[in-house]
């Protein structure tokens, strides 16, 4: 969604900063084992590839999504060890 | 109330005697009951006591506490039942046995398992499995039997609990060793505990992201156990979370807790966007309120993304955005957040989003986020430039107005904002960023608002501001042929044609330069210098020694004992000031238009002139592709000098005397610059070895192998293409004579296409500095077509010398 994301680049990255990075992440997510992984990489290069485009998203972007879920891509799925507590709170329909 | 009128106001519990008989407060307290109205039933039943003491009164009072407790129980208000039980075991002693069984589901449900667990002790074995069941439905922690004092810690349930309850710690707090559940494997399927090992299982295997495990576990789990109640809890941390239902609280704290942040916003984004499509604003707000903390500390972007869907489904929804921007931190004074809604309007109303932008930019500019020059600025004005609708009489009508002339007033007054001026905005983007596409908009909104002129006007600014490219120089061809200046129109298609290809300017400069020279050679001498004049106009007649070719052909042309002809041959003579360089392009011009050259007048060149002229003629007519006979004598001073050449002149001697085809300038220059120190030293080996392999003996071949293959490497390590490429044709010319080098024991000469390394290339060049004699040349050009064609036997074309020797041993006669 957020091609700086997406390619993990700093706002201020310049071509060969950016250059660098798409080769990187096509190493870790080649088109033949992930295509999905791929589109996404080659849609955040297109959009960072030069001045020129990086200037149109800064200042004409982003795009607002119609389904306000498609945000949830940016918040992932995460595990945390918690202790014992909370699950037996939850167990016990107590909150802190 | 005063606290006076409290006082005489008559308290509710000091009633006045009813005067009822117990039959009568009996139908009332069954009645009530069966509302299940059961706290105004133990008031009833209170009122009784004091009333009609008695066994009566007494069984009812137990009736309705009984019926209060079990209600209390039933909303899970155990904590308040348990209290009240208290109370009543110590008023009615008689009933404390019933009572205590009454509460030892708000005692399971409390923490308190104690009572349960002493009878669990010394039960029956049916009674212990009855036991057993109520227990694994409202036992909420194993520690609560791992730890009781009631049984003994060798009693087969207390082991469990405490190894389920130790594993359940275990399984939450980190990563599993492997093989730590194996402790589990002895809890048999039928005890109150198996559920709680399906559990811990579960948990495991979701800590180890096996979802497909979790899920197996989770089903085997019955229903009516307490573990089964965290099955949803963890069906929602794992993908597909996309259930609609909201958590209980105690669940959703859970969430947050073991799956981070996204649960929570999942569940908050999708309150908002139901509020939202419900058009209710106030719930949207609340839903934004409690997202806001999310996304505040998000990355910049992914807040960006937020707030422009934000504030398009907002306006998409007809909803006030006033609210939103109150709850929003920064609100309309951050810049950013008024670019995101001037986005958002651009769906709406041009108009809106075009005032909107404007307070985007006052605001930019003024907080330093956008510099008042630049690209930035220069896109975003060019943007709302293109805001307007391409139509003039829909700007107009939009703004309400009748012409340009009361908009152009209307701004000048105030009464309408200067963003709605858009030539304005245009140039305000030329000023900050001259790119060709600021001009091209400027073009095209004069060409569009009916100014073709002030449009063409900005399409020769253009021009002038980007000389190289060809789109406005055909803007204004096309402007002036429509308004018939045909003369520029010309002009302008004459420079688009030459900015097509440089080779197209090129081509005119050899074709005008041909047809002066024919007009010299026939004798039309006034139209050779019109084409002179013309000549004289192009760019490339100004670059290197052109001018001195001219100076030379203006002279011929001029008549001879005109009044032309001294004043040109004073202007050729100060223009080419190196007396070498005059007699060898005049000489050449002689044999070349068969015209008498004037007569020069006597010099004695220094060898600094002699290896100027020199060079500078090679270059010159290698450029012009014209013949340059060079006396032998000249060329013979030149190579004894060579040392007192400059490196571009060695340069230039190197490639004319390979144009010149004579191998020993080349060899000589080259030898000199290798020993200077030179970036494009590799050039002067690869002359080295191309005048070597013109040479026909075997040394001098090795010779040039080395040194063209030295050359191509060097050449390809400074990225010169064209120097590997010449390198690389040489070297072609040999591959043919290896097999024969082979005949004679000489070993195959390494691939030419294999790397070298630095030390070999060293060793290369420091052989051919170290060289003293010259190598013998082939003879000139014409002596060596003879020996071409004289040299034509069947098969091979291989050098006479190597003939020789392959029939020196042979026995019979050669055939040839």
């Amino acid at each position: 969604m957020d091609p700086f994301a997406v390619l993990g680049l700093d706002e201020n990255a310049d071509d060969e900063a950016v250059r660098a990075a798409y080769l990187h992440a096509l190493r870790l997510a080649p088109p033949d084992r992930d295509p999905e992984g791929f589109r996404r990489i080659r849609e955040a290069y297109e959009a960072l590839r030069d001045v020129e485009s990086r200037l149109t998203l800064r200042l004409f972007g982003p795009a607002p999504l119609n389904d306000l879920n498609e945000l949830l891509e940016a918040f992932p799925a995460e595990r945390h060890y918690v202790g014992p507590g909370p699950w037996l709170q939850a167990l016990q329909g107590r909150s802190r | 109330m005063s606290k006076r009128r409290q006082a005489q106001r008559p308290s509710r519990r000091t009633r006045q005697p009813s005067g009822l008989d117990v039959a009568t407060w009996r139908r009332r307290i069954e009645s009530l009951l069966t509302q299940d109205k059961s706290r105004e039933a133990v008031e009833a039943a209170k009122q009784c006591l004091k009333e009609c003491p008695g066994v009566e009164a007494e069984e009812l009072a137990i009736q309705a506490y009984t019926a209060r407790i079990l209600s209390l129980q039933a909303h899970g208000m155990h904590q308040e039942a348990q209290a009240l039980g208290s109370i009543v075991r110590e008023r009615f002693p008689a009933y404390q046995s019933q009572f205590a069984l009454l509460l030892q589901p708000s005692g399971l449900a409390t923490g308190d398992v104690e009572a349960l667990l002493t009878e669990l002790a010394t039960a029956e074995p049916a009674r212990q499995r009855e036991l057993e069941r109520r227990l694994a439905s409202t036992l909420t922690d194993p520690a609560m039997v791992a730890h009781t004092a009631v049984l003994p810690d060798a009693h087969p349930l207390k082991g469990m609990a405490r190894a389920v309850s130790e594993m359940f710690t275990a399984v939450t707090s980190g990563p599993l060793p492997a093989g730590a559940l194996v402790a589990l494997d002895a809890i048999p399927r039928q005890s109150l505990f198996a559920p709680w090992k399906l559990l811990i299982r579960a948990l495991d295997a979701f800590y180890r992201h096996d979802d497909a495990a979790v899920l197996a576990n989770l089903e085997r789990i019955p229903a009516e156990t307490v573990p089964a109640r965290l099955a949803p809890a963890l069906r929602r941390l794992m993908p597909p979370d996309d259930s609609p239902a909201v958590p209980v609280p105690a669940v959703a704290a859970l969430i947050e807790q073991v799956g981070g942040p996204r649960s929570l916003v999942r569940t908050q984004l999708a309150q908002l966007t139901q509020a939202l499509t419900a058009r209710d604003g106030r719930k949207a707000l609340a839903a934004v309120r409690s997202m806001l903390p999310s996304f505040q500390s998000a990355p910049a972007a992914l807040r960006r993304t937020f707030l422009a869907s934000l504030f398009h489904l907002w306006y998409r929804y007809n909803l006030s955005p006033e609210q939103l921007l109150k709850l929003l931190p920064s609100g309309h004074s951050d810049p950013d957040i008024l670019r995101l809604i001037a986005l958002t309007l651009e769906h709406l109303e041009w108009a809106f989003a075009l005032q909107a932008w404007d307070r985007y930019l006052t605001s930019a500019t003024a907080t330093g986020q956008l510099a008042s020059t630049g690209p930035e600025i220069a896109r975003v004005l060019l943007h709302m430039a293109q805001l307007f609708p391409p139509d003039r009489e829909a700007v107009l009508d939009t703004l309400e107005l009748d012409s340009e002339q009361q908009l152009h007033r209307q701004i000048r007054s105030g009464r309408l904002p200067a963003c709605f001026d858009r030539p304005a905005l245009l140039e305000r983007a030329r000023a900050a960023d001259p790119v060709a596409q600021v001009f091209r908009a400027l073009v095209a909104h004069y060409e569009q608002w009916g100014d073709p002129k002030r449009a063409e006007a900005e399409a020769e600014a253009w021009h002038r501001a980007h000389p190289q490219d060809l789109e406005p120089v055909l803007y204004v061809l096309r402007a002036t042929e429509r308004r018939g200046a045909i003369r520029k129109a010309l002009n302008c298609l004459a420079e688009a044609i030459d900015r097509v290809h440089p080779e197209v300017r090129q081509s005119r400069f050899r074709l005008l330069l041909a047809g002066a020279e024919r007009r010299i050679k026939e004798g039309k001498l006034a139209l050779a210098l019109d084409d002179l004049r013309r000549l004289e106009q192009e760019t490339r007649a100004s670059e290197g020694d052109y001018p001195a070719y001219l100076l030379a052909l203006r002279w011929l042309a001029a008549l001879p004992g005109s009044d032309m002809a001294v004043p040109q041959a004073e202007a050729f003579a100060n223009g080419v000031a190196n007396p070498v360089l005059q007699s060898l392009i005049l000489e050449a011009l002689g044999a070349t238009l068969k015209v008498a050259i004037p007569p020069l007048p006597k010099a004695n060149p220094s060898h600094e002139q002699v290896l100027d002229g020199l060079a500078r003629a090679c270059t010159l007519f290698r450029a012009l592709d014209r013949p340059l006979p060079v006396p032998a004598a000249l060329l013979k001073r030149a190579e004894q000098h060579l040392e007192q050449a400059s490196t571009a002149q060695l340069h230039a001697l190197c490639t004319g005397g390979l144009w010149l085809e004579r191998p020993a300038l080349t060899y000589h220059a080259a030898g000199h610059g290798l020993g200077r120190t030179d970036p494009l030293g590799y050039r002067f080996l690869l002359a080295r070895g191309q005048a070597l392999a013109a040479c026909q003996a075997y040394e001098a071949q090795d010779r040039a192998r080395s040194c063209l293959r030295a050359a191509r490497e060097l050449a390809s390590r400074a990225r010169d293409m064209e120097a590997v490429r010449d390198a690389s044709t040489a070297l072609d010319t040999f591959e043919g004579l290896d097999m024969f080098r082979a005949m004679f024991g000489r070993p195959l000469e390494p691939d030419t296409e294999a790397s070298m390394s630095q030390e070999e290339i060293a060793q290369i060049i420091a052989q051919e500095r170290s060289r003293r004699g010259t190598p013998q040349f082939p003879a000139t050009a014409a002596r060596r077509k003879t020996r071409r064609t004289a040299r034509r036997r069947p098969g091979f074309g291989l050098p006479d010398e190597l003939f020789e020797d392959l029939f020196s041993f042979m026995p019979f006669e050669r055939p040839f």
